[in-house]
């Protein structure tokens, strides 16, 4: 299968600083990637290179094409929302509608208005009059209700309440997502996203840090609660990351076998959020 | 062709204020001004004997007179619309690329797949066809509703107003030469536009600044320098700005000709063009050495802003 995103030796400088450096990358169509990372971390420098709005050094290709020169053509397959609510204040809902089904081929007004039916938004809205986070519920209806194949979302419910957060990812997995499209995701609310997550990729200091499928993820890593008498016997074993929790140790493990550890104490799958900060914290990766 | 009129759409909703409502303020205003001096006129002239009398010798004049009379009179209240519009085409263009980068909605615009030269491509279109289109087409309304008060005026002091002026004064023709005016305008003052734009694409805040200080910075360098080495003071880029102005193919100033008010193009300054307000002296301008040379500047701004463009984001 041809990847939708690949890049090779993909690198952003900001005058001396590297924000991304050097990634190799690629996403598989029909996958719900999380890029997860620190801020700073390079995250959305990497989202704009390969969104076309960036330029960069290194190879990149996305659905084919090259971001950087061709831009326009590039948006007909894919759909973004950036980090923060970046409608036009000026411009009412209807207008909104008029316009995206104007220049996007792919847009269904029908499909948006249900979305939007869904929330107190109405066609006669200004922007500049509705909240940050009826803002944000417009601009994921508009972008649920064109037919992309890769979905770019940055920070996509930021300022939302928990009720439409859950309602939206929801209907992201259950009336958008197919083996045909593929979703990009960063968020800060990792714990979120977990249960919907194909892929995982952290990235730290513009490098990646971890790069694997939820599966492997599952394998790979193990999460032990052990008593402090047996701490050291646990710490002997090698963990990637080791924290107290009302007074017992936690340990994290890469590639560690499951027999090995199941003596010493309770074991668990870690969630993402946990083997985020022990990828992190740990340096090992 | 669907995308770009789009987008000029969505230019004509944004700037719905510069491009619509200030041409009707301005059509306001002449019709306000008219009745006010009719309200005066009535006030003080007893049983508006005068104005009976000015339009008992004004039907006493031959037809050819009242017609070129009325002709100038339409052309010249125009005067004030076309000085406005240029304002409003110059902010215009100075927040065209400027606006969606300071309120980060570049990020949206940019999503959607229009290409940065369709984008650039219908902001020139608005500042050259819509916006001079939209203060044409409310001038000529403007001017009906006039003739419509000043017909009820002259009937009501027992004149005819259509053997005085309905008939006689074609007011087509002076409209059109006004069309023409302003789209030769525009193409006339395109390395001006193109300047214009080229700053709104970079200039990371208070785009007027950047656009009026390097050519003033620039021309007072010019002129020291000139004085410097010959004591002279020659021709700079003020000169060049004022006589591009005062050479404009826009109806733009009265001049006195034969002892009595003309309409000139542009500003009778010099002699490089002919200023009276003929079509042929219109075309004169746009088929002109110095046309062509704008036109090299203005594509130069212009691909500079595109490859601006095409890199900018919200940052």
């Amino acid at each position: 299968m041809t990847p939708i995103v690949s890049a090779r030796g993909l690198t952003k400088r900001y005058g001396r600083t590297l924000a991304v450096d050097h990634i190799d990358l690629d996403i598989p169509p029909g996958r719900i990637v999380g890029l997860v990372g620190p801020n700073g971390a390079g995250k959305t420098s990497a989202l704009k290179a390969i969104l076309g709005l960036a330029t960069y050094d290194g190879e990149l290709s996305v659905l084919g094409k090259n971001p950087s020169r061709q831009r326009a053509a590039l948006m007909e397959d894919v759909c973004f929302i950036a980090d923060v609510a970046v409608l036009p204040r000026w411009i009412r809902v209807w207008q909104l509608l008029d316009i995206t089904e104007g220049i996007h081929p792919r847009f269904s007004r029908e499909r948006c208005l249900e979305y939007l039916a869904l929330t107190k938004v109405t066609l006669d809205h200004k922007v500049k009059q509705l909240s940050k986070g009826m803002v944000a519920q417009l601009h994921l209806a508009v972008v649920m209700a064109i037919d992309a194949r890769l979905l770019v979302l940055d920070e996509p419910t930021l300022g939302l309440d928990i009720l439409y957060r859950k309602q939206f990812y929801t209907s992201l997995l259950n009336d958008y997502f197919d083996e045909e499209r593929t979703i990009l995701i960063t968020t800060h609310q990792v714990e979120e996203i977990e249960h919907i997550l194909t892929d995982l990729i952290f990235i730290r200091d513009g490098r990646i840090a971890l790069q694997a499928t939820m599966e492997e993820v599952e394998n790979r890593y193990c999460e032990l609660m052990v008593r402090p008498d047996r701490a050291d016997e646990a710490r002997a074993l090698g963990p990637l990351y080791e924290r107290e929790l009302f007074g017992r140790h936690i340990f994290l493990y890469d590639n560690v076998s499951r027999e090995r550890l199941a003596g010493l104490g309770e074991l668990h799958t870690p969630s993402v959020a946990d083997l985020f900060v022990a990828t992190m914290k740990g340096g090992a990766s | 062709m669907k995308r770009l009129l789009t987008l000029i759409r969505r230019e004509f909703w944004e700037n719905k204020g510069a491009l619509r409502t200030t041409p009707l303020i301005i059509g306001g205003i002449y019709i306000v001004f008219l009745l006010m001096s009719i309200f005066t006129t009535a006030h003080f002239d007893n049983e508006l004997y005068t104005f009976r009398e000015a339009v008992r010798l004004l039907a006493e004049q031959p037809a050819e007179f009242r017609a070129a009379h009325g002709e100038e009179v339409l052309l010249g209240s125009s005067i004030f619309f076309t000085i406005v519009l240029a304002f409003v085409v110059f902010f215009y263009l100075l927040g065209a690329l400027y606006d969606d980068r300071k309120d980060r909605s570049i990020l949206f615009w940019k999503s959607l797949p229009a290409s940065d030269l369709l984008t650039v491509a219908s902001k020139l279109l608005v500042a050259m066809v819509l916006a001079p289109l939209i203060f044409w087409v409310v001038f000529i309304l403007t001017q009906v509703a006039m003739a419509i008060i000043a017909s009820l005026m002259v009937l009501s002091v027992g004149e005819n107003p259509w053997t005085l002026f309905l008939s006689v004064v074609n007011p087509l023709e002076a409209w059109f030469l006004l069309l023409a005016s302003y789209l030769a305008s525009s193409i006339w003052f395109l390395p001006i536009y193109g300047w214009l734009l080229l700053v709104s694409s970079f200039a990371p805040r208070i785009p007027l600044l950047f656009a009026v200080l390097p050519p003033v910075v620039f021309a007072i360098l010019q002129v020291w320098i000139g004085f410097l080495r010959t004591f002279t003071l020659n021709s700079n880029l003020f000169g060049v700005i004022g006589e591009w102005v005062a050479n404009s193919p826009a109806i733009l100033s009265i001049g006195v000709h034969d002892g009595r008010g003309m309409l000139t193009l542009g500003a009778p300054i010099n002699k490089d063009f002919d200023h009276a307000v003929t079509l042929a002296n219109i075309f004169d301008r746009l088929f002109s050495v110095e046309m062509l040379a704008g036109l090299a500047v203005a594509a130069a701004f212009l691909a500079a802003t595109l490859w601006l463009r095409r890199r900018a984001t919200d940052s």
